[in-house]
């Protein structure tokens, strides 16, 4: 802790100057605004007049705590001024409205998994004993592990007698008791090793996103997730949405290099995290998988055009489980890849997958669901309905298609503040790093503060009169930068936000926004009626509720009602990894949900043009955000 | 028996805004008269219901050089004062123009690039030749609209003439120099209700006051969309009447340059015998699709041929007969 220092001020100042005067270090990103809470102090004794507590709960006024920016010195004070970490950690935990994504949610099923590693010891055969290998094997089975009637394949039954014999008749069978499509067996032998390999029993859980792949390393036996990898999927390069992606395997050999380009992608995530944890190929026995209608197409080799084409008809919503070896994904040839069920043509097992792990069709709440990836999907409903629609966002918020954007990585910026009066920023990047380029959640709120200090209106065109090299005029129009070249990792580029950007952002908000407003108004609800908001995608480590309301991509309701789930569509894959149960019930999300058709008429661009807008054309809709213009007006920002 | 009919009539809440154009000289200006357009508290001419305190107005459209492109019976209708813009003003006033709507189309990069100061005299001139308020419009590029308006502007200080066009795009550079000057704007967007709305806040957002804005919703000749646009202006007039205070701008529609680039209004050759005489043909045009955008709720219809506004005249002195 510094050491104490007496500093005198006019009665009237701010507390803010009494402590520059002393000579401690207090950063205000905000311009001093009371708007991002990052001055906090505690007033131990004295009177002080506070003329916002913006971020402080009553309880914490009660305390002491104070804005120093916002606070008025009105006779002697004692004064504690934390250190800055302490200040951050604060804000990281008690400030409700950033939200944090968890990794994974664990399963409470007391069910194994389809796959199971089962270590024998095989009495050897003689002459007395002349039954053959694999009835052997099938015995011992019954005996050591009660499974019953187990199947080979051919290239597994010409490993069999190689296999018992290598280690002494002692040997490790891995079994598949079954698939959702044949969940009553026959058992499946997938793999004999020789000795006791039961150390490593791997499978992934794999999102395969339109911008965004995903893949999750898990234990089948701890079930404990051992390392995440993700990557920008490789047919980015052939179209940036589906509809592209759909066009382009319409070319002679399309489909086949669609298929390939997102092989490779996988594969490499894959190879990347078995290298990192020791073990091989081969140790991977099961892979579940989720994705939109579009994106299972193309990894499965299907012909996705009449997913295009009206009345949009995918080849299946629910394909059946294949050989791992079939497919080309670099894990055991015998290992089943699983993909789960999808529901229509624009809404597929990425949302089923992100329902249940939102737990949203088993409980009462009236809930909306957001899946904000390249095609914004939402569900709403509660355990005994659930409607569903697709609107197409675009990819700005995974970082694609913006000119300094970047998925949320270590040196990705996540937050923003801009000094209203000299328009500088202050920001924070994933790891502390150098910057990189803006994440999702670093571009809600760069766009939140552009807005709330002018730097843009409210049609998210940059005001170039502003005085500040800040604001400029690039290739594309007009920008703001963020982080100049120096400051960067590469030390190449400005990091900017250009208006080109910016209008990618607000299509990409203005459709989910209007999208939630027709599903809820489809079931005569009004978007007060939802009682949660749960929000899956790739933003980042978190998602910043009040940003986010600030440009209108969500409804102005208490923070409260908001969590971020993080990739849901890849936490959903987890669990139907892990346990037939959760498998079971994707199935049955995946047959009760109703799709909505936003095509079928014209309140959705109704709607649409409407959220086009910061941060909507009907300000009514936004009290909060009204509120907060006002402020910015009356402490004399632009 | 006595049958009895039930009542049709709304009360609606809100009202459409009302605007004057043009300042008299005891109020900074030197026009003979101004023009107010909007106030009315109900749908188009529906005197039973509610108020229609103003006409819609009729501006006649002038251009700063004789304009190349318009059909020969425009030509010959307004003959000479073609080659003067100061004369034509005049005439423009005299055949029955409320509003005189100057367009500085010479400032276009291809038509002339002719400089502010070149505006600054053409306006000069045409304050000088009419009493009549003025609408100003730029040739419709973004960096000359802005030179030429803000010259203008300055010329004009005080006289309240509505400069055009605003859009979403550019809008700060003519709303700053409306806001120095004591003038008006005029707003337009492509043919959407919530477009109309935002660049209305966008405008306001720079401390223009409401009652110096006009929103122009862009609008098709008969046979060109019409129906489209009209439903758009009908919205947002509907709009305007619940309450929602965006949208309460009056309208200003260019009807006279939507109808004049119909194929109908524009060619006689290889046209169908059926389609009759061009000349007649040709004022229908404009007179209808003026008649149907006054009807969907135009506050000011800025028109071209001297006998379509004689025509519109009667319409608007019919429609604002009370039964």
């Amino acid at each position: 802790m510094p050491a104490q220092q007496v500093v005198y001020v006019e009665r009237g100042a701010l507390l803010q100057e009494a402590i520059e005067a002393a000579g401690i270090p207090l950063a205000l990103p905000c311009g001093g605004q009371g708007r991002c809470g990052r001055c906090i102090v505690v007033v131990q004794e004295g009177q002080v007049r506070r003329r916002s507590v913006a971020r402080l709960t009553p309880q914490e006024v009660e305390q002491g705590y104070a804005l120093a920016c916002q606070t008025l010195v009105e006779g002697d004070l004692v004064v504690y001024v934390p250190p800055q970490e302490e200040r951050i950690v604060r804000l990281e935990v008690g400030l409700a409205a950033e939200k944090e994504a968890p990794e994974v949610v664990v399963c409470e099923h007391e069910q194994a998994p389809w796959v199971a590693k089962c270590h024998l010891k095989v009495d050897p055969p003689s002459l007395a004993d002349n039954t053959t290998d694999f009835e052997r094997l099938q015995r011992e089975l019954v005996r050591q592990h009660g499974i019953t009637g187990l199947v080979a394949s051919l290239p597994i039954m010409r490993k069999l007698a190689g296999a018992l014999r290598a280690e002494d008749w002692e040997v490790t069978a891995v079994v598949e008791k079954g698939t959702w499509a044949s969940s009553q067996g026959p058992p499946r032998l997938v793999d004999i090793r020789p000795g006791d390999t039961t150390e490593h029993t791997l499978g992934l859980a794999i999102d395969i996103g339109t911008t965004t792949n995903v893949v999750y390393l898990v234990d089948l036996q701890s079930k404990a997730l051992l390392g995440r990898a993700s990557a920008y999927n490789g047919q980015i390069s052939c179209g940036e949405d589906v509809i592209s992606r759909i066009i382009y395997s319409q070319r002679p050999g399309g489909l086949e290099h669609l298929q390939q380009l997102v092989l490779n992608t996988l594969n490499g995530l894959i190879d990347e995290l078995l290298a990192a944890h020791g073990a091989s190929p081969e140790d991977v026995y099961f892979a579940t998988v989720a994705g939109n209608p579009t994106m299972i197409h193309l990894f499965l080799g299907l012909d996705p055009r009449h997913i295009r084409l009206e009345p949009h008809i995918p080849t299946v919503n629910h394909p059946p489980p294949v050989r791992a070896g079939e497919l080309g994904l670099r894990i055991h040839p015998e290992a089943t890849v699983d993909c789960l069920p999808g529901v229509g043509a624009y809404v597929g097992a990425d949302i089923t997958a992100g329902v249940l792990r939102s737990r949203m069709s088993e409980e009462e709440p009236i809930t909306l669901f957001i899946d904000v990836g390249t095609n914004g999907e939402l569900v709403l409903g509660n355990k005994d309905w659930l409607i569903s629609c697709a609107c197409s966002a675009g990819p700005a918020f995974e970082g694609s298609g913006v000119v300094s954007g970047m998925r949320a990585t270590v040196g990705a910026i996540q937050e923003v503040w801009i000094n209203p009066q000299t328009f500088e920023p202050t920001y924070e990047t994933i790891g502390n790093a150098p910057p990189k380029g803006i994440c999702g959640s670093g571009m809600i709120s760069l766009l939140g503060e552009m807005f709330i200090t002018g730097v843009i209106d409210k049609s998210g065109h940059v005001n170039r009169s502003l005085d500040t090299p800040r604001v400029r005029e690039g290739p594309g129009g007009g920008e703001y930068v963020v982080a100049w070249a120096a400051e960067t990792e590469d030390k190449k580029r400005d990091i900017v936000l250009t208006e080109v950007d910016i209008q990618n952002l607000l299509r990409a908000k203005a459709a989910i926004y209007a999208g939630m407003n027709v599903l809820a108004t489809s079931v005569g609800l009004e978007l007060e009626d939802i009682e949660r908001i749960l929000i899956g995608g790739a933003f980042g480590k978190y998602i910043d509720i009040e940003k986010a309301i600030e440009i209108g991509l969500l409804p102005d309701m208490p923070w409260d009602r908001f969590a971020y789930l993080g990739n849901t569509s890849v936490q959903g894959a987890y669990l139907c990894l892990l346990c037939p149960e959760h498998r079971a019930m994707v199935r049955e999300i995946a047959s009760k949900m109703t799709y909505l058709e936003l095509s079928a008429d014209n309140s959705f661009m109704n709607a649409f043009t409407s959220a086009l807008f910061l941060p909507h054309t009907d300000l009514e809709q936004f009290p909060s955000v009204r509120e907060k213009l006002r402020n910015v007006e009356r402490l004399g920002g632009s | 028996m006595a049958a009895s009919v039930p009542s049709v009539q709304e009360k609606w809440t809100g009202k459409v805004r009302e605007v004057t154009l043009g300042a008299l000289p005891a109020d900074g200006g030197t026009r003979g008269r101004t023009v107010t357009v909007g106030g009315e508290n109900t749908l188009p001419f529906l005197h039973f219901e509610g108020e229609v305190p103003h006409r819609p107005a009729i501006a006649i459209e002038i251009w700063d050089h004789p304009p190349e492109d318009w059909s020969p019976i425009l030509l010959e209708a307004w003959g000479d004062v073609l080659q003067d813009v100061g004369a034509w003003a005049k005439k423009a006033e005299e055949v029955g123009a409320d509003l005189i709507a100057l367009t500085l189309d010479s400032a276009h990069p291809e038509k002339g690039n002719t400089s502010g100061e070149q505006a600054r005299a053409t306006v000069r001139k045409v304050l000088e030749a009419t009493t009549l308020p003025l609408i100003v419009y730029g040739p419709g590029q973004v960096d000359k609209d802005n030179e030429v308006l803000v010259a203008v502007a300055e010329e004009a200080a005080g006289e309240r003439v509505a400069l055009g066009n605003c859009e979403e795009g550019n809008y700060r550079t003519i709303v700053a120099a409306a806001l120095a000057h004591g003038h008006l704007v005029i707003g337009k967007t492509p043919i959407d209700v919530n477009l109309a709305k935002q660049l209305n806040i966008l405008i306001s957002d720079m401390r223009l006051d409401l009652d110096r804005i006009l929103m122009d919703p862009t609008t098709g000749a008969l046979g060109y969309g019409l129906e489209y646009t009209y439903s758009v202006m009908e919205r947002l007039k509907l709009a305007a009447l619940m309450g929602d205070s965006m949208t309460q701008q009056p309208m200003i529609v260019t009807t006279g340059f939507e109808a004049w680039r119909a194929k109908e209004a524009r060619v006689n050759e290889g046209v169908p015998a059926e389609w009759g005489d061009w000349t007649k043909r040709s004022l229908l045009w404009e007179t209808i699709t003026t008649m149907a955008l006054l009807e969907a709720g135009a506050n000011i219809v800025v028109m071209r041929h001297p006998e379509a506004v004689k025509k519109i005249r009667q319409v608007i002195d019919k429609l604002m007969t009370k039964a």
